[in-house]
């Protein structure tokens, strides 16, 4: 099991004709991903990447029973785009596109919101859940399949944690990169609740970064909620203020975000803190074997 | 991106808000055109705090001008100098209002917010009101509703109201991450009128906003060389005070490069996160930022390649070691396409390490 995506989702791209659209369905779909079509409008009818293209969302709904769309597009048809996949009534949409512009991710998730549909990111790696499912721009090769749910705010820095768990022996059930923007749909603390109603997921790892108060509040929500372990990690404790530490939304800003604010957040609630990657490896080898007795 | 006042002051005429009358001169000699007197001189710079430090200065005749818009002229303001000085006639002011619109991420979209007095120490009044536009989802009755909480009554609730309007007008209209009128003032006549204003254009959103085209890079501020050199190429770069150059791919993982450099006891010169899918080009672009600064004694860089190609980044580091053959480097590549780069770094004769903890310590060793 896991949460969000497994082998019975099927994936459309809206974008696919595109480079990064193209480059990335094909990535997808070597991982083992059902690519059931994509989407450009005005390019309905041809084939690319051995699926059907159709010329919108709904079409391509009807036609492949698709529940989940992956947007490639550039960033100022981003929000069409996932309007559109909101309006065909799609339940889970995981947008890639780095850049969309502030006012338009506010329409996009009040659209969601309003219409209950789940929104991944913008400006995210993607969702995998390793051995069944890949949407988005994760290296597959770089996780194996196990029983550890990873959150995180980063894209390179869920690989480097994939990674390190990995040359550990250590599997994941599902990654959820949530995204650097300062506003995202599927936060840490949805993420947290659906990891935690996962029967196949033991351990959480929460990977945060400065800037916001999403730390602060998943441990609010983790007090009360969560009584699977939770690893946290803060990225950015030695970044200077005011400075945007490259995502919209890593800054400090009239002192709030701190990563010890966070830090003492986590703490607070019970959530043990690692200083460094490999740390957050150690600590689930230690967690592990804890709750096999 | 910032704009100065007078620019600010400019979308806020297109869209209806109510400015005084001014002018905007770039000699000290352009004063005596101006013939309302007492009038108000304004430096027109990009930073803060500028009244305090002399920037505003008030003038009874044009001699008295003149001489007042020389000073402003020569005067730094934290660095910046004035490009511009912004003249215009003296206002009555009855009363100072602050209101702004801006993003809140708390609030997952923009808010009002609005004080009853206006003031340059806003950020820590107590007295701040706020009202959410929920959705982005802006009606009238919004900019009335603050108006109230404000304390107004009668005909101002509207004549507010109006104002709150066409900020939204002006915050919509050219993608803004913050409007702000301070103060907004009730003139002798009863009428609102923006004196001061703060316009900060979302960067994200300039490819659709033609109007700014080539403004950027007149328009930043407390920013280092390398930093603004970094932002004119699509290069997140942030300046540090220590000897080792950092060059990363993706936000998240560059910060935790740089926290790991300080917990091995060393000290980075900067945080650079090259993006994603960036290509050889770039990845120089970005090498010969980080290794500009002569205090850097050693590239640590550490990229995992999921839209990035670690061929891209193999190809740029040999191009730097070959014009750069003493340099030191210590290189992570890992991921996408990471044994066709392997190969690569081994031809250029360039050691990669694989674990991150190994590179760090190894980039903190040589540069102690």
């Amino acid at each position: 099991m896991s949460v969000l995506i497994n082998k019975d989702t099927k994936v459309i791209v809206q974008g696919i004709t595109g480079g990064m659209g193209k480059t990335h369905t094909e990535l997808m779909q070597a991982y083992g991903t059902n690519i059931v079509g994509g989407v450009t409008p005005g390019k309905g009818g041809q084939e690319v990447c051995g699926v059907p293209v159709f010329d919108s969302v709904s079409e391509a709904v009807e036609k492949t029973g698709a529940n989940c769309s992956v947007i490639f597009v550039p960033p100022y048809l981003a929000l069409d785009a996932a309007l559109e996949a909101i309006d065909a009534g799609v339940p889970l949409i995981s947008v890639i596109t780095e850049g969309l512009p502030p006012q338009d991710a506010v329409k996009l998730h009040a659209a969601a919101e309003k219409k209950g549909v789940l929104v991944n990111g913008p400006n995210c790696p993607g969702i995998i859940t390793p051995g069944e499912c890949l949407i988005g721009i994760h290296p597959g090769s770089i996780y194996m399949p196990g029983r550890v749910g990873l959150i995180s705010r980063s894209g390179t820095l869920t690989y480097e944690i994939g990674l390190g768990l990995k040359q550990a022996g250590i599997g994941l059930s599902t990654a959820v990169g949530i995204g650097g923007d300062p506003i995202i749909g599927i936060d840490q603390k949805i993420s947290l609740k659906l990891f935690e109603e996962d029967p196949d997921t033991d351990i959480i790892i929460l990977v945060g970064e400065i800037g916001g108060t999403a730390e602060e509040e998943a441990a609010e929500y983790i007090k009360t909620n969560i009584k699977k372990p939770v690893i946290g990690y803060i990225a950015g404790r030695t970044a200077p203020p005011g400075k945007r530490m490259g995502h919209a939304g890593a800054i400090i800003s009239g002192g709030k975000g701190t990563a010890e604010s966070k830090q003492k957040a986590f703490e607070a609630a019970g959530v043990q803190v690692a200083v460094t990657p490999s740390e957050i490896v150690e600590l689930v080898k230690q967690v592990l074997p804890a709750m096999s007795v | 991106m910032r704009l100065r006042e007078y620019e600010a002051k400019q979308l806020f005429r297109e869209s209806g808000i109510p400015t005084p009358e001014g002018k905007v001169i770039r000699y000290a000699e352009e004063i005596f055109a101006n013939k309302i007197y007492p009038c108000t001189l304004k430096t027109q710079v990009l930073t803060g705090g500028r009244g305090k430090l002399g920037g505003i200065q008030f003038a009874d005749d044009p001699n008295d001008a003149y001489k007042k818009a020389q000073d402003i002229f020569a005067l730094e303001i934290k660095g910046d100098m004035p490009e511009a000085i912004l003249v215009e006639p003296k206002v009555n002011i009855k009363r100072e209002i602050y209101v702004s619109i801006l993003i809140d991420r708390a609030y997952r979209g923009p808010i009002i917010m609005a004080a009853a007095e206006g003031g340059v120490e806003i950020e820590s009044s107590d007295s701040i009101q706020i009202v959410p536009i929920t959705g982005g989802n802006y009606s009238s009755y919004l900019g009335r509703k603050m108006a109230t909480q404000l304390g107004l009554t009668g005909k101002d609730v509207l004549k507010f109201g109006n104002i709150v309007n066409r900020l939204w007008d002006v915050y919509t209209k050219n993608d803004c991450d913050l409007v702000e009128i301070n103060p907004l003032i009730v003139d002798g006549d009863g009428n609102f009128v923006a004196l001061d204003g703060k316009i900060t254009i979302n960067e994200d959103s300039l490819g659709r906003q033609p109007r700014f085209d080539g403004m950027l890079g007149a328009h930043l501020t407390d920013l280092g060389e390398r930093e603004f050199k970094g932002k004119m190429c699509d290069l997140n770069i942030v300046e540090l005070e220590g000897n080792i150059g950092i060059l990363c791919n993706g936000a998240g993982l560059t910060m935790a490069t740089m926290d790991l450099v300080f917990h091995h006891g060393g000290k980075p010169s900067n945080f650079l996160d090259v993006g994603g899918g960036a290509n050889k080009d770039h990845v120089t672009r970005a090498l010969d930022l980080v290794a500009s600064d002569e205090e850097v004694k050693v590239l640590l860089v550490n990229i995992l390649g999921g839209i990035t190609d670690c061929v891209e980044v193999a190809n740029a580091l040999k191009h730097y070691k070959e014009i750069r053959p003493k340099a030191n480097l210590v290189v992570r590549l890992v991921g996408n396409n990471e044994e066709a780069a392997q190969k690569i770094m081994n031809d250029a004769g360039i050691t990669m390490t694989n674990v991150l903890d190994d590179a760090v310590k190894q980039a903190v060793a040589v540069a102690a």
